[in-house]
């Protein structure tokens, strides 16, 4: 019978006082996985055996009362872009079928010495360029709310394991709303940190100067505890941070409303979650105002430059000689090109092509030389209404979970789903997604805080006491079900 | 800006093979992406700088020391094709 999972905290209490093992944990989330797996298809890979192993080396840790801290046999699916040694990352691309990790990424090996079980590796879109996860060469994920909806992308696998309860916590990847937009559409916690403040060594690189790793989780409680392991200056990252984190000290805080995420283009019943609690706040005495930044509107574009611009750098080690897969040809030149046809999809194809265009000759000053452009004016809009406000609440994304398929025929729309969660990305802000409500159709739906860069840890304190508030306490039906048979 | 986008001489640029019937797919999606950044045109610019990293922080080099790092043979392993420690290529003069 699936049971509701506990925080980290209460998991590790209970480990404490001998109630329960890491490794009954373990059996449960797996057992768990067991029958949510073949509706979903969230996670791509599971580690029955080494999870096992380790979880009873965690027991025995427990049982002389030697554990490595709060994170000691927890349970944390890892997105299948990040390095785990000795395991496949494939991307969820045919390309690295058969690509095997020769090392940890730095996030993977913090967790490792915390005593993290990982549970396995998790789908997601190709190379992590879509918000559906439609795009993985290995078929879509579902979402556990509604199996006819997307669970949202690229980390839909991170937050659908969540949201079913095959794993407690999970880390994504975020280059544009990534974690944020699946954890809203599967109704859990989604954290993209400060840019910098998470080491991106072993998370296979998309757009650099975007990405960052974060942890989807059922609490904000368990994000705290998440990030705190994996946050810190990493010199295997050459834009890795050393950071000072800012406090609050004032308990009265000014939140801005962002009035370019609350118009056409964004549902009625996502403006109204941020409404609610927009009502919520000032009944507790919090300033809230309502703020401009007509440059966001620009977000989408400059975004659809800049990644691009980046990935079809990135992407270009895909070339069959170092690794994953190669297709047989006379010439280098031809081996090359048939491999990389073979190996990429649609969508992966069409944004190294766009990337391509921008940076070529004679383009490059017009288009990605231009965003970047604007994206420093976006940086400093951002800066200057952080001189207003504490955080920037909106919506996470412009509707709750669509369907299958509805969103394929044209790629704007299906870029416009990360309307809201572009710009945090754009500007390396720390933003944080917490579920608050459901829709008509009993699909979760979220609000989006924004904070200053490396305010991460008053933002999650702010992000906690709006999770009190609104109370949300709703589960998929599939874990209703299960439960009640 | 967009009128001169040619399927052809990009795919060749980023070394992808296309078929006729993904060019079209492909040459009808860029188009709509490419008229819709075209928006950022109307953005002033003049003395923008630019920020490559969000936070400005200015890229350092590690130090010049020797440390432990990946095995050769780790580093080969993913290779279709090695011989004697060296990646394996078909000829790349025609």
């Amino acid at each position: 019978m699936a049971e509701k999972i506990p925080s980290i905290s209460k998991i590790n209490e209970l480990f404490q006082n001998k109630e329960m093992k890491p490794s009954e944990l373990f059996e449960q989330v797996y057992e768990t996985a067991s029958y949510t797996e073949s509706v979903l298809h969230a996670h791509l890979e599971l580690f029955y055996d080494e999870g096992l192993k380790l979880s009873k080396e965690s027991d025995k840790r427990y049982k002389k009362n030697e554990s490595l801290g709060l994170l000691d046999g927890i349970p944390i699916a890892i997105k299948d872009n990040i390095n785990i040694y000795g395991y496949k990352t494939t991307c969820s691309s045919k390309m690295l079928s058969n690509y095997v990790s020769p090392y940890d990424a730095t996030v993977v090996t913090s967790l490792k010495k915390a005593g993290t079980i990982f549970t396995g590796k998790t789908n997601l879109d190709e190379f992590a360029m879509g918000s559906s996860t439609e795009n993985s060469a290995y078929g879509p994920t579902k979402n556990p709310w509604n199996p006819d909806f997307v669970p949202g992308g690229s980390s839909g696998g991170s937050a659908a394991v969540v949201s079913a309860g095959s794993a407690v916590a999970s880390l994504g990847s975020d280059t544009g709303g990534s974690i944020r937009q699946p954890a809203s559409f599967c109704g859990v916690v989604g954290f993209k940190p400060t840019y910098g403040t998470v080491s991106r060594y072993g998370l296979i690189a998309f757009a650099s100067s975007l990405d960052q790793i974060g942890p989807i989780t059922n609490t904000v409680d368990d994000t705290r505890i998440i990030f705190n392991e994996i946050q810190g200056y990493d010199s295997k990252d050459a834009t890795s941070i050393t950071p000072v984190y800012t406090k609050l000290e004032n308990k009265k805080i000014k939140v801005g409303i962002l009035k370019e995420l609350m118009q056409e283009g964004v549902s009625n019943e996502s403006q109204n979650e941020v409404n609610k609690v927009v009502n919520q706040l000032r009944e507790k005495g919090h300033d809230v105002t309502e703020i401009s930044l007509p440059l966001t509107e620009m977000a989408l574009s400059v975004y659809y430059l800049i990644a691009p611009a980046e990935c079809s750098a990135n992407l270009s080690r895909f070339d069959g000689v170092r690794y994953g897969i190669r297709e047989d040809a006379s010439t280098s030149y031809e081996m090359m090109n048939k491999t990389r046809s073979v190996g990429f999809g649609e969508e992966v194809k069409k944004r190294i092509l766009l990337g391509t265009y921008a940076l070529s000759a004679g383009y490059f000053d017009e288009y990605y030389g231009r965003a970047l452009k604007v994206r420093s004016k976006i940086i400093t809009d951002f800066k200057t209404a952080f001189d207003k406000v504490d955080f920037i609440l909106s919506p996470t994304t412009p509707t709750p979970a669509f369907g299958f398929g509805e969103k394929t025929k044209n790629p704007l729309e299906m870029y416009l789903s990360d309307l809201c969660t572009i710009p945090a990305n754009l500007a390396g802000l720390p933003a944080i997604s917490i579920p608050t409500g459901l829709s008509e159709n009993n699909l979760p739906l979220s609000v989006q805080i924004m904070g200053k860069p490396c305010s991460d840890y008053s933002l999650i304190d702010f992000a906690e006491s709006i999770e009190e508030m609104v109370e949300f306490n709703s589960s998929p039906n599939l874990l209703k079900e299960n439960s009640e048979s | 800006m967009s009128e001169n986008f040619n399927i052809d001489d990009i795919s060749n640029l980023a070394s992808i093979e296309l078929s006729e019937e993904e060019k079209a797919k492909l040459q009808k999606d860029l188009q709509i992406i490419l008229e819709h950044v075209d928006a950022l045109k109307n953005i002033d610019v003049k003395d923008e700088k630019i920020d490559i990293h969000p936070l400005s922080k200015v890229l350092e080099l590690r130090k010049d020391e020797s440390k432990e790092s990946l095995k050769h043979e780790d580093a080969m392993m993913n290779s279709p094709e090695t011989k004697d420690g060296h990646f394996v290529v078909p000829p790349s003069i025609e």
